[in-house]
């Protein structure tokens, strides 16, 4: 697992000092390579696909314009997702529109999901769980949290990033992105019980 | 109770649109880049091609706040210079070591007269133990 990470970061180091030296196809690749999990981010922050997609091209034209300066302090991956995460939450700050989504937003590998399977249809069923149903109050509990507890929810149930690294992101402590999941989660819970299993 | 959250939270991953997407994403992302680049300045651009054209001239990030200062504190400088010439000829008439010429004596004092072979300086009339004065030596 490390040495994957570690070849990734020698292949972004590399996408990187391209970029910087005016290759705009290495840029292109960088964009390949992280819109799809920038976009799993800034979707299920902004429940809306259409935002998702204009705030998308702004984060990484804003990375493009500031790939420059990027010094690698940090790695390219933290920097990107600072970038889309602090865009994300002053879009959210301004925001009118409300949040919309659609059934056929959710793949059929949902259906193959062991969580999934496990809730649907193993000795501790809760419910038949209608699949539009759940993605919707999933997206409505997701929109009571605030801004900065949707993005620790994100990040850590749903994208799978380590508290270290979303805290690096976010710019706080390991702990207080402990606490902050802490309370996220107890909110959740009251608007997902009937998902809950007893 | 947290993991049964946390597992719920998980199908949210499987909310993504279809791969190519993601390709018409690049496609739109590439021409906005060009769309923007034709927005820009014409000196912006020609600033990027010389600074392209020199891919080992690295100027670091500081350089040019201290182009910037340099560049504040020579027109300073140069303002304060042209200031100064013009202080000094104002008081040019004070301090001439030019010789005088007693023009008409009078019971209070001489009246002096710079004599200057430059034409372009106003004439300056010195009255002794009195402040210089531009006014007409009629007013006194």
């Amino acid at each position: 697992m490390a040495e994957v990470a570690a070849e990734q970061e020698v292949n972004d180091a590399e996408l990187v000092s391209r970029t910087q030296g005016g290759d705009p196809r290495a840029f292109d690749d960088l964009v390949r390579k992280y819109s799809p999990r920038l976009y799993g981010l800034v979707y299920n922050m902004t429940s809306n696909h259409e935002d998702t997609n204009d705030l998308l091209q702004d984060i990484f034209a804003k990375a493009y314009r500031s790939i420059k300066g990027f010094r690698g302090r940090s790695s390219f991956y933290t920097w990107l997702h600072t970038i889309a995460t602090n865009m994300t939450i002053n879009f959210l700050k301004k925001r009118s529109r409300s949040y919309s989504m659609s059934l056929d937003d959710l793949d059929n590998g949902i259906h193959h999901d062991p969580d999934f399977i496990e809730m649907t249809s193993g000795p501790d069923a809760i419910r038949e769980v209608n699949l539009k149903e759940l993605q919707q109050r999933l997206n409505e509990a997701m929109m009571k949290l605030s801004n900065e507890h949707r993005a620790v929810v994100t990040m850590f149930d749903i994208q799978g990033m380590p508290h270290a690294e979303i805290g690096k992101i976010l710019g706080c402590s390991e702990g207080t992105v402990r606490s902050r999941l802490f309370y996220a989660h107890r909110q959740l819970q009251n608007h997902l019980q009937e998902f809950l299993a007893a | 109770m947290n993991n049964e959250i946390h597992k719920l939270l998980r199908l949210k991953r499987h909310e993504h649109p279809t791969p190519d997407y993601f390709e018409r994403f690049l496609d739109e992302f590439r021409e906005r880049q060009r769309a923007e680049l034709l927005q820009q300045p014409t000196l912006t651009l020609l600033w990027e091609r010389i600074v392209n054209a020199f891919p080992n001239f690295h100027v670091p990030r500081l350089a040019y706040a201290g182009v910037g200062v340099a560049a504040v504190i020579l027109s300073t400088v140069i303002l304060v210079s042209q200031q100064g010439g013009e202080t000094g000829r104002s008081s040019f008439a004070l301090n001439d070591p030019t010789p005088t010429v007693n023009v008409l004596p009078t019971g209070e004092g001489n009246i002096r007269m710079p004599v200057s072979s430059r034409s372009d300086f106003p004439p300056h009339y010195v009255l002794e133990a009195r402040p210089v004065s531009y006014e007409s030596p009629y007013s006194f």
